[in-house]
């Protein structure tokens, strides 16, 4: 089995119009111009690892109120393994607005889901017990209010008990608390603050700076999203990884697509860390140049291959 | 030959023998399910624990009986027992009678079972013996909607 942590799920609502104009009444008839579907990250790549054809595939999470239930169902339609801890306030809306011409994008960030405290103990005990026959761990994204910023540390220290190896995603005081104890894998998230580790980072030097402070600190290999590159670090190694001829048209599902093809990679073929983030590239690359946000098979991903060049840097 | 895989409900949502009864309580509310698969530290299914029986033990006789002048008083009595026992743990109220199905087992089974054993819910497990979900009648009755429409078109 896989494990995907997902604590700070959402529903997300995108309505597509013909004009977003403030203070007009706009109808929509047509239901392709209204998508509904579960999100968060972790969710996201749990949907795509059970594309790629794994048979046990868990999410485990927070999810609230009946729109919670409703969320469960829609990630059930994927055939997950669900494991939420129900708690009272309603799970997350995030509602995107799309308008045709001009093309606009606006996006509403539902940030007001709360947990209680006996939440986040039932959801350790439940972690605890629902990993015991998973062979990874992937723990992404947000956390929400309610929730001590030392969550990630404490799953990370039940994963090292039971001898799991964790892949973590993570932003701000939740990462910083995270890396004592020495996660595999550490994928900084800062697109909103652009900080990590509390510092700045901006040119290439902070980049490489602070993915090797995130070394020092405990991880065991860092991967740095760098503008559209990956700054991969290993030991006292640096690598830069790059796609080549490369056309954005989505970045919808990119990073989850990244890590579903990290994993697919390090399940098949054992633990290298710069061959599986080659394959982790051709999987995000695939979706970056596609409208859909979920991988598919295997060969989607291995026809991008040849346009992931990675070369260690000498910094 | 259609599998349990195919129609069950992958879900983790369980209590262990240790929780105690006012934790089952709100955990039966907020997931709309009225038994609870009851599991150890492992994950490995134990049996389950049902509402009814929780019920069963606070209150003297079914609503069903009772007249209305009397049903206010049972109410509060069920509710006073409710609260001397809601601190007790789950493993003095759970069935370690229930049968679990496996996800390979095939569906027309299952429909035996649960007419057999009067369940409407099954637990799935895995070979280990690992909770994975559990199947209902909902399901089996979709699962022979299925079976029906498969004859008519043959």
């Amino acid at each position: 089995m896989i494990t995907t942590v997902t604590l700070n799920p959402a529903i997300d609502r995108e309505y597509f119009v013909s004009a977003n104009i403030p203070k007009e009444h706009r109808f929509i008839y047509d239901e392709q111009d209204i998508r509904v579907y579960p999100g968060g990250k972790g969710l996201l790549t749990a949907i795509d690892l059970k594309n790629l054809g794994y048979p046990d595939v868990q999410n485990i999470g927070f999810v609230g109120g009946k729109q919670g239930l409703f969320f469960e169902k829609m990630v059930q339609e994927y055939k997950i393994t669900t494991n939420y801890v129900y708690t009272d306030n309603e799970i997350r809306n995030n509602v995107f607005i799309i308008g045709k011409d001009p093309v606009t994008y606006t996006h509403y960030n539902d940030y007001t889901y709360k947990v209680d405290r006996e939440d986040v103990e039932e959801l350790v005990k439940r972690f605890r017990r629902g990993i015991v026959d998973s062979d990874f761990i992937i723990i992404s994204g947000s956390i929400p209010e309610g929730v001590d910023f030392n969550i990630y540390q404490r799953l990370i220290e039940i994963c090292n008990e039971l001898g799991k190896e964790v892949y973590l995603q993570a932003s701000g005081e939740a990462l910083n608390l995270a890396l004592s104890e020495k996660p595999k894998v550490v994928v900084p998230y800062f697109k909103h603050t652009r900080k990590i580790l509390d510092e700045k980072v901006v040119e290439f030097a902070d980049y490489v700076r602070m993915g090797r402070k995130l070394l020092e600190r405990g991880a065991q290999y860092v991967i740095l999203p760098y503008h559209c590159d990956r700054l991969l670090f290993a030991g006292d190694r640096v690598y830069s990884l790059s796609p080549v001829d490369f056309c954005l048209k989505n970045w919808l599902g990119t990073g989850d697509a990244y890590n579903a093809g990290f994993f697919d990679y390090v399940y098949r073929n054992g633990f290298d860390f710069v061959e599986a983030n080659r394959y982790a590239g051709a999987a995000a690359l695939n979706i970056a140049e596609h409208k859909t946000i979920f991988l598919n098979n295997r060969k989607e991903i291995e026809d991008n291959l040849g346009r992931i060049i990675i070369k260690e840097l000498e910094v | 030959m259609s599998t349990v895989k195919k129609y069950m409900m992958r879900t983790l949502v369980s209590v262990c023998e240790d929780d105690i009864l006012e934790d089952v309580i709100k955990v039966m509310y907020k997931s709309e399910m009225s038994v609870l698969p009851v599991v150890d530290s492992e994950n490995k299914f134990l049996g389950t624990i049902y509402s009814k029986n929780i019920l069963k033990n606070i209150i003297p006789e079914k609503f069903g009986f009772l007249d209305s002048k009397q049903l206010l008083y049972e109410i509060n009595h069920a509710a006073e027992n409710l609260s001397d026992i809601k601190g007790r743990k789950v493993s003095e109220y759970m069935s370690t009678k229930t049968m679990a199905v496996s996800e390979e087992d095939k569906m027309y089974k299952i429909a035996d079972i649960m007419l057999d054993n009067k369940e409407s819910i099954l637990f799935v497990v895995n070979e280990r013996g690992n909770l994975r979900g559990y199947i209902s009648r909902a399901d089996i009755l979709y699962y022979l909607l299925a079976v029906a429409k498969e004859e008519e078109t043959d």
